[in-house]
């Protein structure tokens, strides 16, 4: 299958320097024919029938979010564009916001007349303190009359991955320490400052215009039953083509390792980042889809002279250095498993240290307060199943 | 005020809207545990003791802070909860110091208390301990955080109820500290008279200067047991 | 809503572009201006990877060491960087020109191994490349 571009249209065609060579592409078309032809109802209908789902990892459906944040009361409500990306290895936001900054900007006004916002802020990861072509971007489109009605303000993170999950991003937009925050109420009823809120991904905010000016029909056709559209890839590690590559939903992981990033001797594929799963080289034809593997699209990919102990450990003591702390089995547990995985890689594993492993993964699974501490045992138990002999090899014998 | 039905244990049980899985539990005589949480208090949802299975989620959901809604259906002592809580006790033991049997509070600490009740033993795993020197300079307060599983009662009732907000929680993921000031051994005019945090903490970290040959004080907690 | 929480961050990230760290008097002025108590401005710097309560080099060099960056030996260029300025990660040079940092994933793995130094990022980094990255430094 060959990549198809839906995200990425205009990004290598237009100036993201400047706005008349997107008004040339269709640009805030979208956004006219929206506030023009149809109710805000009429908005959030049509994102509804496409069947787009989130693409920063959760797979949310974007249209019920936006339903709900439509229909609940507030007198303020906010529009937010994740761009966080802290995913290790993703790249995917970065080099779209570098090439088509118009078309997300377009995206959020379009959310904000739909959901009954005035205000929108895209939320910057502070490693991306280099686009400034954003800020010139929110200008230019101010200039040309397009933000009237919503405003956008870009707001920096400041170093922190678990800034990323939604409600920890509020509360650092809000300036305080970015902890994530029990969910219900979820942000369409309280989000920042307790409003009702949307927060979407920057990619699933790229989809928005072309799905108002086709219809949802047409985005409808394209995919798997359960996962609409194209996905944008982040594509790193031991392949000779890294970099962005868009595919239709439910193309084989094989075709974009082997066929397009050109991988040889792959031993294993991480999909979805430090808390993404392990497909070991038998599975490489499994769908990329929502109903199998996903995540934000981040494709880190091992050659058979890597370690499966290293790669795992390695993820885990990212997830320990990143998480915020707040809840207990996350804080002692990622603690607990780097201690247990630094000894196996110095070949010092004990007998009883994979069903502790075990046990300390499906507790952090069934207990922890956010998305970090629920999924950072899934490459632990992903390399369990796929790759035990390499654990057990590594127990001390005496 | 709307009326919800939730089962919880295979018993109908009716609560109101905005309440609480926790409360409709207690109400009806229920023992969930909890560690983070005290009514006094506005919930945080940290520690994960009180967490419950809910039959369609995906996983298990703190019962102190999530509301009830109609038709659900609850389970609090389910092998599957009972698993996680157990782990997460050993998760606190195991980076606690072992000095109970010479701890002040040895005999009122609320994670003893759980531990035991939920038979948890020694921690089957290792990890590093939080060592912080005691803080001692303070005429009203002792501070030990070694012993401390930054549940934030101190943080919260300082702030919520005594109005002072002394305490912050600084530093991120197992390095978190509950800090004064610019991390600086606690030592504060305002906490004269006040004696709120030492009695929200439910562990050894938070206590009063003991004088010479003064009993112990607060009800002992391992009478029945 | 509590304004002056509002602005927080925004004021931390603002004091430590202008000075480089954030200094005790920074902190308590901020303390004062907003209404809020120092620990809990303290507790926002520190949880803050790119915020420093100790003094900073003029040149923060951030090493990315994630796993892509790993896979494309970023241990080489770390190595490099260490002789080249002589000091370690978690360190400053005497003469506060440089600061040496491993990150976490900065969003570059496409050119890996990459690193930022202050706010621009340097990719498909190779130790030949280094010393001249690092003499354009001032
Ligand atoms: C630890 C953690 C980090 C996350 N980081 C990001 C991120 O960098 N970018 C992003 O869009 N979503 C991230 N998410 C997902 C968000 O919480 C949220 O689901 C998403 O922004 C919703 O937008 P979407 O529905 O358009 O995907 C993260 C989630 C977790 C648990
Ligand atoms: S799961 Fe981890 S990151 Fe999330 S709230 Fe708990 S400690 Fe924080
Ligand atoms: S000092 Fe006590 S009350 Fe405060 S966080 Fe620690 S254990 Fe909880
Ligand atoms: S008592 Fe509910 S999370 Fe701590």
């Amino acid at each position: 299958m060959p990549q198809k571009l839906i995200v990425l249209r205009n990004c290598g065609v237009i100036n993201p320097k400047d706005i008349t060579t997107y008004l040339d592409r269709d640009g805030f078309k979208a956004f006219k024919k929206a506030i023009d032809e149809l109710t805000c109802e009429q908005v959030t209908e049509e994102i509804k029938a496409s069947g787009l789902r989130g693409r920063g990892g959760a797979g949310f459906p974007c249209g019920l979010k936006w339903d709900l944040a439509r229909k609940a009361q507030g007198d303020e409500k906010y529009v937010i564009c994740n761009a966080d990306e802290g995913e290790v290895g993703t790249f995917k936001d970065r080099y779209i916001l570098e090439r088509d900054p118009f078309t997300l900007i377009e995206a959020m006004a379009i959310a904000g007349y739909a959901i009954g916002a005035k205000k929108g802020y895209i939320y910057l990861r502070a490693e991306y303190h280099h686009l400034d072509l954003l800020t010139d971007a929110i200008k230019q489109t101010r200039e040309k009359g397009f933000l009237e009605h919503f405003d956008i303000n870009i707001r920096e993170g400041a170093g922190s991955y678990v800034c990323g999950e939604e409600t920890a991003l509020m509360d650092s937009i809000e300036g305080k320490r970015g902890e994530a925050r029990y969910k219900p109420p979820f942000p369409p009823s309280r989000g920042l400052w307790e409003k009702p809120t949307i927060i979407n991904n920057v990619e699933t905010l790229m989809n928005i215009p072309q799905i108002i000016l086709n219809g949802a029909h047409w985005f409808n056709q394209i995919g798997t039953d359960q996962s609409k559209g194209t996905k944008v890839f982040s594509v790193s590690g031991d392949v000779k083509k890294p970099g962005v590559y868009e595919l239709e939903l439910g193309s084989r992981l094989k075709e974009l390792v082997e066929d397009l990033a050109l991988a040889e001797k792959v031993k294993m594929v991480q999909v979805g980042g430090a808390t993404g799963k392990i497909i070991p080289y038998e599975m490489i034809d499994t769908p990329l889809a929502f109903e199998s593997i996903l995540g934000a699209g981040a494709v880190t990919v091992f050659d058979e002279t890597r370690d499966i102990v290293d790669v795992v450990y390695r993820s885990m003591e990212f997830l320990a250095e990143e998480s915020c702390g707040k809840c207990a089995p996350c804080r002692e547990g990622t603690e607990v498993i780097v201690e247990i995985l630094e000894r196996f890689c110095r070949g010092e594993g004990l007998e009883e240290d994979i069903e502790v492993l075990q046990r300390l993964a499906s507790a952090m699974m069934l207990s922890s307060l956010c998305g970090l501490g629920q999924a950072a045992p899934i490459p632990v138990i992903d390399s369990l199943q796929y790759f035990r002999s390499a654990y057990e090899n590594r127990i001390q014998k005496n | 005020m709307d009326e919800i039905i939730v089962t919880i244990n295979g018993s109908q049980l009716r609560g109101s809207e905005g309440m609480t899985i926790l409360e409709v539990a207690q109400e009806n005589g229920i023992d969930i545990p909890t560690l983070c949480y005290k009514t006094e208090l506005k919930p945080i949802g940290a520690c994960r003791i009180c967490v419950v299975e809910v039959e369609g989620s995906r996983t298990l959901v703190g019962s102190c802070h999530t509301p009830i809604a109609q038709g659900m259906v609850i389970h609090t002592h389910s092998p599957k909860v009972l698993e996680t809580r157990k782990t997460i006790v050993e998760l606190l033991l195991a980076s606690h110091p072992d000095s109970c049997i010479i701890c002040d509070k040895g005999n009122m600490c609320e994670l003893r208390k759980i531990a035991a009740d939920m038979e948890v033993a020694l921690p089957p795993f290792k990890v590093r301990k939080r060592y912080y020197p005691i803080e001692d300079t303070s005429p009203y307060i002792v501070r030990d955080l070694s012993k401390c599983i930054l549940c934030r009662r101190c943080v919260r009732s300082c702030s919520e109820i005594a109005e002072k907000n002394v305490f912050a929680v600084a530093y991120r993921g197992f390095k978190s500290k509950v800090v004064v000031d610019f991390d600086e051994p606690i030592d504060k005019e305002v906490c004269r008279d006040c004696d709120v945090c030492t009695r929200f903490c439910p562990t050894g970290a938070l206590s009063k200067p003991r004088e010479v040959g003064e009993e112990k004080k607060g009800e002992a907690l391992f009478i029945s047991g | 809503m509590n304004n002056g929480q509002e602005e927080l961050l925004l004021l931390l990230q603002k004091a430590q572009n202008e000075f480089g760290y954030l200094s005790e008097e920074s902190v308590a002025e901020l303390a004062k201006s907003l209404a809020l108590p120092i620990s809990d401005i303290y507790g926002v710097a520190t949880f803050y990877s790119f915020l420093s309560t100790k003094p900073l080099g003029r040149n923060v060099i951030r090493i990315c060491k994630s796993m892509p960056c790993y896979l494309k030996n970023c241990q080489i260029i770390i190595d490099t960087v260490e002789k080249e300025i002589g000091i370690k990660p978690g360190e400053t040079t005497p003469d506060g020109k440089f600061s040496f940092q491993l990150t976490n994933c900065i969003g570059a793995c496409d050119k890996a191994p990459a690193m930022m130094i202050n706010s621009d990022v340097y990719d498909d980094l190779t130790p030949g490349k280094i010393s001249e990255i690092l003499k354009a430094c001032k």
